[in-house]
Formats: C-alpha cells, structure tokens, sequence
C-alpha cells in the first residue's frame, strides 16, 4: 500500500509468535555500484549501521542488542535492505533506532577505514570456502560486464578506491522515501505498521527515488569457457557451468521454472537421479534460475570427488545437451507442476516468508499476487513453451564452467578428455 | 476456555484415545493458544502433536534414540549410511518412489544424524498427511537393504565427507577437535564415520542395524501442522499399530575420564590465515548447569556487542569472526568457541583477550544490564526458532530425544531468564579452566598468498 512521502509499506500481520519483522528495502542494489569500485553499496550499508551523529558504532549494537533484537544489512543484486527481528514490545524503540541511522548516518571516516580493513580480511573467508570460491569467480566470468557479474563484496583493488563522501552521496539519495519499501510481519497489524512506517522516514526529505541502475546485460561469449580456480590439496572439485538465463517475471522464466524442478531442483531430477543415486559422483547436484529484475543465470551446480570430475563434468553436460536438444518429457513436466503448484503454501507458510515474497515482487517489478499469477501460467504450460524457452536460452555449447581444483592434478584429467583451452586462475586472485 | 472446561476435554480425549490405543501421557499449553501433547501407543511409541493451523501444512518427524553413540569402533558412521539408505525401496514401494511420492505434492522430505538421535523429517500440505504416515510406517518395518544400493550410497556419503570434512577447514577442525578432547567416550569419533570404516562397513553391519534400532519403542514421531486431532491419531494407530517393539540394547555406558591437563594440536593448511577452535569440557544438555554454559556463550560471542567479538573483532581487529556455543548433548559435551583470525596474527595474542574474558566472568562481573540484555536476545531466538512448523518439531523432537522429555524445551527457557551474575562465575570457575579445554588450530602452511 502506498506509504508516507511515497514510500511503500507492506503489512504482513500474523499473531502467532510475539516476533515482528521489520525490512526497509531500498532499490538499486549491488548492480548499482560504479564500475571499479564493486563493494560501494554493501560498504555504504555497513557503515551506515556504524554510527549517527547522535550515537557511535558501539551505541547502535548495544541498543540493538539491549532490545533483544538482530539486524542484519546488506546489499542484494538489486536491493539494498537493513532487516531486523525484534519482540513486538520493543518494536517503537527499534523504530526510532532505524529512523536514527536512515537520517542520521555519519559514515565517519575513521569507520570507513575501518570497515574497508574488515571487508579485505573477510575475503580470506571466502577464500577458505571453495563454493563461496566458485559462485565469486563464475559471476566475474559468465557475462562479462554484467552487472550482476560484479562482486557484491568488493575486491582488494575496488574496496581501495572508495571515497567516503560519494558514500554519503549515494546512501542520502537511496533513502528516498521514494525508493524505500518498507515492510513488517507478525505481531503488528496495517495501522500500526502505516504509524511505524511514518516516524521511519519523518527525518529523510521527500526526493525523488534515483534512477534504477541499468541491468541489460551485453552481449554473452559466443562459446564455452573453462577455469580451473587453482587452490592446493583439493580432494574434490566444485564445478559451477552455465550462462544467462531469461528475466523472472517472463513467460520464459515460467517455462524455465518447470525445468529447473525437473532437470535440477530437486532430489528426483535428473542431474539428482544421474550424479547421485545412479553412480554417487557428487553429494549434490543442482540447477537454478536466478531471479532477479534483469536477466540473470541459469546455473548448474555439483562436486565430484577430484578423480571422478572428468566423468561428471563430461555427464553433466551430456545431460545438458540432451535436455537442450529433447526437453522435458511429459511425465517430468507433470511432476514439475505438481510440485511447484503444491509448493506455494511451503513458500507462504510464516508472515516474515510472506513478507520477504512481496518485497522482492515490488524490487522485480511484479505485481503483489505474482506467485499465484506464476502458478496459473505454470498449471497452462505445455511441452512445446518448454521446448521454445530452452531453444532460445539453454546453451550448453556456450555456457561458462568453473571448477575450483587443484590445477596440476585436474587440467591433465580435463585435457585428456577433450576440455579445453583450459585458463588457470590463482584462487586469490580476485 | 475456561480450565475446568479444558481439563473436561482433555479427560473426554483421553477416553476417546485409550479406545483407539493411545495414552496422552501430557499436555502443555505452547504460546498464545495452542496445546502441546504426548501420546503412547502400547508398543512404547511416542507421538507428540502439535495443531498448528498457521498455513495448511504440516510437518511430520519421526526421531529415532540411535546415534554415531550407539556405534563401535571399527563401525563408525554406521547411523548416517544407515540414514542415507531409509530413502531407498521397502516391500512395497521401489527405489526413489519415497522421493517421488513425497515431492509431487509440493512437499520435501530430508533426515539428520548427530551423536544422539536421527531424525527422518516430511513436510507435506496438510491433506496429503495420510501418505507421510503411510511411507514412514513402512519404512520403519519394510526397508528393504540391497547391496547396490549400499554401494552407491557409500559412494555418496564418501563424498559428503571430503565435502564436509576433507575440503572444508571447519568441518577439519570440528572432527580433529572432538577426536582429542573425548579418548573414550563415542563422541571421540564424527558422526558421519571415519573414512576407512564408512568404506568397510557390510550389508550384514546394516541389516543388524535396522533390526536393532528401528522399532517404535525407540521413537517418537513429531507431528506440527494443520492437522485434524482425531484424524490423526487414527491414521498413526492405524499404520503403526501393528508394529511390533523390539528389544533395544543397553548403551555399553562408556563415561569419560575427567580431563585434568590441557590437550592442543596444530595442523597446516595452504590458507590466508589461521583459525582456532577451542573446547572446554561442558555439562550435558540436562545438568542443571548447562543453562549457564549457554548464556555465556551468548554473553561472550551471541551478538554484535559481545564481550569476545567486540574485543576481537570491532576494537583490537585481531578476529573476522567468533562463534560461541554449548553443544546440546545428552552426556557432558563441550562449551565451544571457535575464531577466525586475521592474517599474520597469532593465537597467543588472542588467547590473552580470551582468558581476560574468562576471568572477568568469574569475578562475577556481569552489569544487570548485560545479563538483561542477553535475555532479550534469548528470548528472540526462542521464538525464532519456532517460526516454522518444522523449527517447532525439531525443538520437541531434539528436547524429547535427547533429554527424555519435550517440556525441557520450555523449562530451558525459564532456565536461561533465571541466569544471574553468580551463576556465571560460579560455572565459569568449575568448567572454563585451562585444564579442561582442548585447542586445535591450522596455520597456513605457505602455499596460499602472503
């Protein structure tokens, strides 16, 4: 519903717990960050938690903690969201805390710093992790200049070249009332949420929500490319293939929604049923579609043992080609819409669920009831849409592959199997 | 309702029950306006429900009293391979048409292993409840074990643990951690089994694991949801009352020695920067002292404004992350932390802040306010928890399992908002000491970066 200044404000009442959860989204998102200087807006949402100019970082986490709550910042593909968990007796005092920090972020410099040195250290974490290693390395190569291709995170180059006060620029122009979605389930009701929504912004300005980021992506590589992500002493690989997927919201991400289930969204499909049940290559093996306001990837997803990677790879996209080629067979495109039509309560079940699905509606664009919207397109589709969406977006021949190995040991294995050119990277490279 | 008319219905239900096989054993009030009871049928199964007209599903778990506790040396991950294979065929239903069946309606199924318990978990929209119990009742009379299928499911359990385990330094130091601080004890070893015993473990081992374990009289089934009472009860007598119990073997009661010296152990690996993990020998999840344990843990590494994470992490940046926490075991487990520290920065410098931490909780020093505090965030996480109808029967389930009663879950919770400064010193003093703390810790080993 419309909400103060030009705000949106979503309701989402349910008095089952005493819990209410509080998310105010502002549109834009990682995909919104300059080029070379990737990192900016989960940066800009980090350090406005750090400090006010009525309250330091400490102030903020004590009052935050005081109240028993959480709240977590981030930045999103195409959102920017500050979400919290609080017991419903001190929802007013979590209020007037985000109020402090949407109006009143000092952004100090000494903070900035700070956190700068925080964002270079956590990226040795990601580095520890190797499907962390493999989502970061096969965004930066699928479609290269994508803007959902950037690191959300940063790199040690970009994190270098941010300035403080283009922060405080762009964190006062995203919190335009305008551009603010603001939302609240569990133990309020509408009219307190519209009250609640009122004092959030009362200290922002009215302007204009800044202009959306543009997300078309360019064009993607003509053929299919292989890195191996070189790090020591892998005894598995974490292989990561695909390319651009179709927008959601489209008639062709309903279509590409019925493959994802079939061929890898769940334990009876097919990549499930080949990697693992048949031959045990793998403990999971996945496809997803991304959904996101523009166009995003369709991305596979398993990890073999490193001896067997070449088999599974080779597996992988056989299977891939056959799906591209045949698509879905009849009894798999039933299960799919049964499953995806008897999944919707699952995804509906608790009031934050339900307000998280109406918040990224409003970020995609989508009307409030697109889920059941999306269901009736799903209950009408047929074969030949199937067919159609995979003809214009499945490509196999050109999908971008990232393996996380150990290089001296995996790049023979590939190569005698036909892969290649194979490029190495060093896994901390990036 | 007014009491008298609830105790009235209760004392009609227990009568309606009694006819159709089931005792109700108990009932508590759960929030606002919902009941939660435990029933039993002749053969010792346990049924706790929990109507939950939220949305229009409902959670079904069955929870079994067998864990990587009830192995032998030689026989380790036994539980989870075991676990693995109750997703193939049974008498009736052939290899992957559990999955199949349980996946058309929109629903998914899933099943977990620890030290003390597995668990089997369906989450179907209400109207298919009738196939959740059909297929669980089944499975826990009819599996049928066939060697192709072990094989196939070693392969993928072997591949869990290089994922879990030999690939991922958490999981490294997780079982190199619980390796040196328990020599006796079965949590000596992982739950998902050495590798050597996962590779050797027979068709015959497996059988005789199912004969032993998979009974009702060793289980509780977990029933959250949008579910009619009467209906449900009917169905669970129905597909379970023939079932006959079976006899569970005493536990071999392997106790562990008191720890009186420190234990370490450091290792190599080709990362940016070192971690460690620390565990000092906690009480089991139903000492009357284990409350305590958890509120430190909290106090110390819970939240933003933590005692250890604002230390290491905002002031001295020795530290990316700290994680606290007591595991919830049913005998003496460990009061864990585990840090992450920045490159080129040592554990001796670390370890000074921790035992100043240490030290200022047994002095007693904890402000009304910081104890008010972590009360609140406790409180918070206690009903987060139980946001989702599978969160509330993995809390009734896990507390009836593991302490032999799903009301210790609320007394817990009272338990912790009791907590005062003297509690903390006091259980800082008897379990947070040096002597009882094992440390394990990788370094880099100069193959990655500088």
């Amino acid at each position: 519903m419309d909400g103060p200044k030009g705000s949106r404000v979503i309701v989402e009442p349910a008095g089952d717990t005493p819990l209410v959860w509080i998310t105010v989204t502002a549109l834009g998102g990682a995909a919104a960050d300059p080029p070379g200087k990737e990192g900016m807006m989960r940066h800009m949402a980090e350090l406005a938690r750090r400090g006010t100019r009525e309250r330091d970082r400490n102030a903020i986490e004590d009052a935050v903690d005081r109240l028993g709550a959480s709240l977590d910042v981030g930045a999103q593909r195409d959102s920017v969201s500050f979400s919290a968990t609080v017991l419903g007796r001190h929802v007013d005092e979590l209020i007037t805390l985000l109020a402090d920090i949407l109006a009143g972020a000092a952004m100090r410099e000494q903070e900035h710093e700070k956190l700068l040195r925080e964002t270079r250290n956590s990226l040795d974490d990601v580095r520890d992790d190797d499907s962390l290693l493999a989502t970061r390395y096969f965004d930066r190569s699928c479609v290269p200049g994508h803007p959902y291709g950037r690191t959300a995170r940063g790199t040690e180059t970009s994190l270098t070249a941010l300035d403080v006060e283009e922060i405080r620029d762009a964190f006062r122009a995203q919190c335009a009332p305008q551009n603010l979605i603001i939302g609240f389930g569990g133990d309020i009701d509408s009219d307190r949420g519209l009250a609640l929504a009122e004092r959030l912004v009362a200290g922002l300005p009215a302007a204009p929500a800044p202009p959306l980021p543009d997300i078309e992506p360019p064009p993607a590589p003509k053929k299919r490319r292989i890195y191996v992500v070189d790090k020591p002493e892998r005894t598995q690989t974490q292989i990561t293939l695909g390319h651009l997927g179709p927008r959601y919201g489209t008639d062709d991400a309903v279509a590409l929604t019925a493959v994802e289930t079939a061929f890898g969204g769940t334990f009876t499909s097919r990549l499930m049923q080949e990697i693992r049940v048949r031959r045990g290559w793998s403990y999971g093996a996945s496809c997803r579609l991304y959904r996101a306001r523009g166009p995003h990837w369709f991305r596979i997803s398993l990890a073999p043992a490193a001896e067997v990677t070449a088999d599974a790879l080779e597996l992988t996209l056989s299977l891939y080609e056959d799906l591209a080629a045949e698509g879905l067979r009849e009894d798999e495109l039933a299960f799919a819409k049964s499953y995806l039509e008897g999944s919707i309560p699952f995804v509906l079940a608790t009031p934050r669920q339900r307000l998280s699905v109406a918040v990224s509606n409003q970020i995609f664009g989508l009307p409030g009831d697109y889920i059941h919207i999306e269901a009736e397109k799903l209950a009408k589709l047929d074969l030949d849409q199937t067919h159609a969406a995979l003809s214009r977006w499945a490509a196999p021949d050109r999908a971008c592959i990232v393996l996380v190995a150990t290089a001296d040991s995996m790049v023979p294995r590939l190569e005698a199997r036909g892969f290649g050119p194979i490029e190495v990277v060093p896994y901390d490279a990036y | 309702m007014p009491l008298a008319e609830a105790q009235l219905a209760t004392e009609r239900r227990v009568h309606y029950t009694q006819r159709m096989g089931f005792a109700l054993e108990v009932a508590r009030p759960f929030g606002r306006d919902k009941e939660v009871k435990r029933y039993r049928l002749d053969s010792g199964l346990g049924l706790i429900l929990l109507v939950d007209p939220a949305a229009p599903i409902v959670t079904y778990q069955t929870w079994f009293r067998v864990g990587s506790r009830h192995e032998m040396p030689g026989k380790t991950g036994i539980a989870h391979l075991f676990e693995h294979l109750m997703f193939n065929q049974t008498s009736s239903l052939s290899p992957g048409e559990f999955d199949v069946l349980i996946e058309r309606t929109g629903g998914d199924n899933n099943a977990a292993t620890w030290v003390d318990w597995t668990f089997y978990r369906d989450t179907v929209p209400s109207r298919d409840l009738e196939l959740a119990v059909r297929l669980e009742s089944d499975r826990m009379q009819n599996l049928m074990l066939e060697r192709e299928q072990l094989e196939s499911e070693r392969e993928v359990v072997i591949h869990e643990r290089m994922l879990r385990v030999e690939d991922d330094l958490d999981g490294f130091l997780d079982e190199k951690l619980m390796k040196l601080a328990y020599q006796v004890h079965p949590y000596h070893w992982p739950t998902i089994g050495w590798m050597e015993d996962i590779r050797d473990l027979s068709l015959s081992d497996i059988h005789a694991f199912y004969r032993t374990y998979y009974a009702p009289n060793n289980a509780t089934i977990v029933i959250v949801g949008d579910v009619d009472e009467a209906e449900t009860l009917g169905l669970v007598e129905r597909y379970y009352g023939a079932i006959s119990p079976s006899e569970i073997p005493p536990e071999l009661g392997q106790e562990e020695p008191d720890q009186t010296a420190e234990r370490r152990a450091s290792f190599q690996k080709p990362i940016p920067a070192p971690r460690l993990f620390y565990g000092y020998k906690a009480p089991p999840q139903g000492h009357a002292d284990w409350a305590a344990m958890d509120f430190i843990a909290e106090l110390l590494a819970g939240s933003p404004s933590s005692r250890l994470y604002r230390r290491l992490v905002v002031e001295k940046e020795l530290a990316t992350s700290v994680d606290s926490g007591v595991l919830p075991f049913r005998d003496p487990g460990l009061f864990r932390l585990e840090i992450n520290l920045v490159r080129g920065i040592s554990a001796q410098q670390v370890e000074q802040e921790l035992e100043a931490a240490i030290d200022r909780l047994k002095s007693g020093d904890v402000p009304d306010s910081e104890l008010e505090k972590v009360k609140s965030g406790i409180e918070t996480d206690f009903w987060s928890q139980l946001e989702h109808c599978d969160g509330k029967a993995e809390a009734l389930g896990h507390y009836e399992t593991t302490l032999g009663d799903f009301r210790a879950l609320f007394e817990m919770a009272d338990r912790l908002h009791a907590v005062t400064a003297a509690d903390i010193a006091r259980v800082a003093k008897s379990y947070l000491v040096p002597d009882k703390r094992t440390v394990v810790m990788v370094e880099p080993s100069g193959e990655a970066a500088p």
